[in-house]
């Protein structure tokens, strides 16, 4: 494993992914309270840059809510920019998907510097960047 | 030696449906007066995204939230569509509006053919180009068939204009009736196709009725497929492919699999009731396998195998167009079509090849 420092603790801030890069991967890390996620920057939809997208929350009704609109998760959504596709930013799931995900790396902190740790051979690392399209 | 899988980057792509941003103070200098009036007044409007009141009227009932699709992209000039259609390895495209994909609903006989020769001038004159790619379809007003014909014959001498762009949102009547007959006279008299193109709008005119529906992911499908749906059934239904033999017709911005059922529902009513549709020599089918569908949106199941198969369905191999329908918020990158599991040679027909013949496009593309 590679370890890919990210910055210091301090220097991450809630709502505002910090990106690096292993090879041709762009990864993002999000920080959510005091802990910490790394996301490849490629949407498991059509591979756009998700991790560029809003920060958000959603909104689900069930019967508990009467069947109402409420609105949750607040600060843990992340929206792809391309199409919207919402994901989960504590696992990396689509919300209310087909089981797609987005592709994750273990953060580690030591001496409150931020490390992501990457395959040092990723399988897709030679593959093109995300599409820099707006 | 392993096989390079087939990328975008590898062979020609025409995508059938990219759209420019038409606000009203652009076309205004092309318009003319007293609408050019109206449109400079509009341009001092504040607007929301494609939603101008009698310009681009949307009747958007919704409340919005970030999720509902952030993504108000917008492309303002040729440069831009050129460098984010490269991002894409997208080589060419037909360009279609934004605001103005709801202009048929426009009682105003006049004002609707203002707008028609202003965005076609504007089209003209700021947009179009081979050495860019970027070809036009000459916007016809359903409001003034004549006028819209005039437009076709202006413009389509122009190699840099390929198609017809016929607009469906709130059409009344529907695209099959005879009133029309003069676009597709001139149309076909100038070899260019006519492509139907839908958008969201909540109207009075079927299928656009669905005020009483209460949210986008149950609208926006009618507004699309089902409104092409209509205006395929309003051309059979009148005869357009065998009063036209001659004219190619493509449908935009309704993916590909409701097409065979159309087929089929049509061929059934078509067995019990022939009388009815006189002037058919044969089935429905028949012709609609004809037809051109584009791409986009494009249908997303768990087997991408499913969508060769509904592709077959309808032999549509060599019927069935990409497009990306970029800027828009539901827009599809190539890949998302290239991933159907076609062989390559039907890839490259369906990328590029089959839209370079229907638009009679030369190879080579010229680079800016």
């Amino acid at each position: 494993m590679a370890r890919v420092l990210v910055g210091s603790v301090d220097e991450i801030q809630e709502g505002t992914p910090v990106f690096v890069h292993s090879g041709a991967m762009e990864i993002a890390v999000f920080r959510l309270g005091d802990e910490f996620r790394a996301y490849r920057n490629r949407c498991p939809h059509q591979q756009g840059p998700v991790c560029h997208g809003t920060i958000t929350g959603t909104r689900v009704a069930s019967a508990s809510s009467g069947w109402k609109s409420e609105w949750v998760r607040e600060g843990c959504v992340l929206l792809c920019r391309w199409h919207a596709m919402e994901f989960d930013l504590e696992t990396g799931e689509r919300i209310r998907g087909r089981g797609e995900r987005l592709r994750s790396f273990p953060v580690s902190v030591t001496d409150d510097q931020v490390f992501v740790d990457v395959a040092s051979r990723s399988p897709n690392a030679r593959r093109r960047a995300a599409t820099p399209l707006p | 030696m392993a096989t390079k899988v087939l990328g975008p980057e590898d062979l020609v792509i025409v995508d059938c449906d990219v759209h420019v941003h038409d606000p009203p103070e652009a076309l205004a200098p092309f318009a003319d007066m007293p609408w050019r009036r109206s449109m400079e007044h509009l341009g001092g409007v504040k607007q929301r995204y494609l939603d101008i009141p009698g310009y681009s009227t949307s009747l958007n009932i919704d409340p919005p939230f970030p999720n509902d699709g952030p993504n108000a992209r917008h492309v303002m000039t040729a440069t831009q569509m050129r460098d984010e259609l490269d991002a894409m390895d997208i080589d060419i495209a037909v360009l279609f509006p934004d605001h103005l994909l709801r202009m048929a609903v426009f009682p105003q006989t006049d004002y609707a053919a203002a707008l028609g020769r202003a965005y076609n001038a504007w089209l003209a004159d700021m947009w179009v180009s081979r050495e860019r790619g970027l070809y036009g379809a000459v916007l016809a007003v359903p409001q003034d068939p004549e006028d819209a014909a005039d437009q076709i014959r202006k413009y389509g001498v122009m190699e840099e204009f390929v198609g017809v762009y016929l607009p469906v949102a709130g059409v009344r009547p529907l695209w099959g009736e005879r009133m029309y007959d003069p676009i597709y006279e001139a149309a076909a008299e100038m070899g260019m196709p006519v492509m139907l193109h839908s958008v969201g709008l909540i109207h009075p005119n079927f299928p656009f009725n669905v005020d009483h529906m209460t949210s986008r992911l149950t609208r926006h499908p009618i507004q699309h497929e089902f409104a092409l749906m209509a205006n395929l059934f309003s051309m059979i239904g009148s005869g357009l492919p065998v009063r036209f033999p001659g004219l190619d017709i493509v449908f935009t911005e309704g993916g590909i699999s409701w097409v065979p059922y159309v087929m089929w529902r049509l061929d059934k009513e078509f067995a019990e009731t022939p009388a009815e549709a006189p002037m058919l020599e044969r089935p429905p089918s028949s012709y609609i396998k004809e037809m051109y569908f584009c791409t986009q949106p494009i249908e997303e199941p768990d087997r991408p195998s499913d969508l060769a198969t509904m592709i077959d369905l309808f032999d549509g191999r060599d019927h069935v167009l990409f497009a990306s329908d970029w800027p828009h918020h539901d827009f599809d990158h190539p890949r998302a079509v290239m991933r159907v599991p076609f062989e390559a040679e039907v890839k490259r027909k369906i990328m590029g090849e089959t839209a370079l013949r229907l638009f009679g496009i030369s190879l080579p593309v010229p680079t800016a």
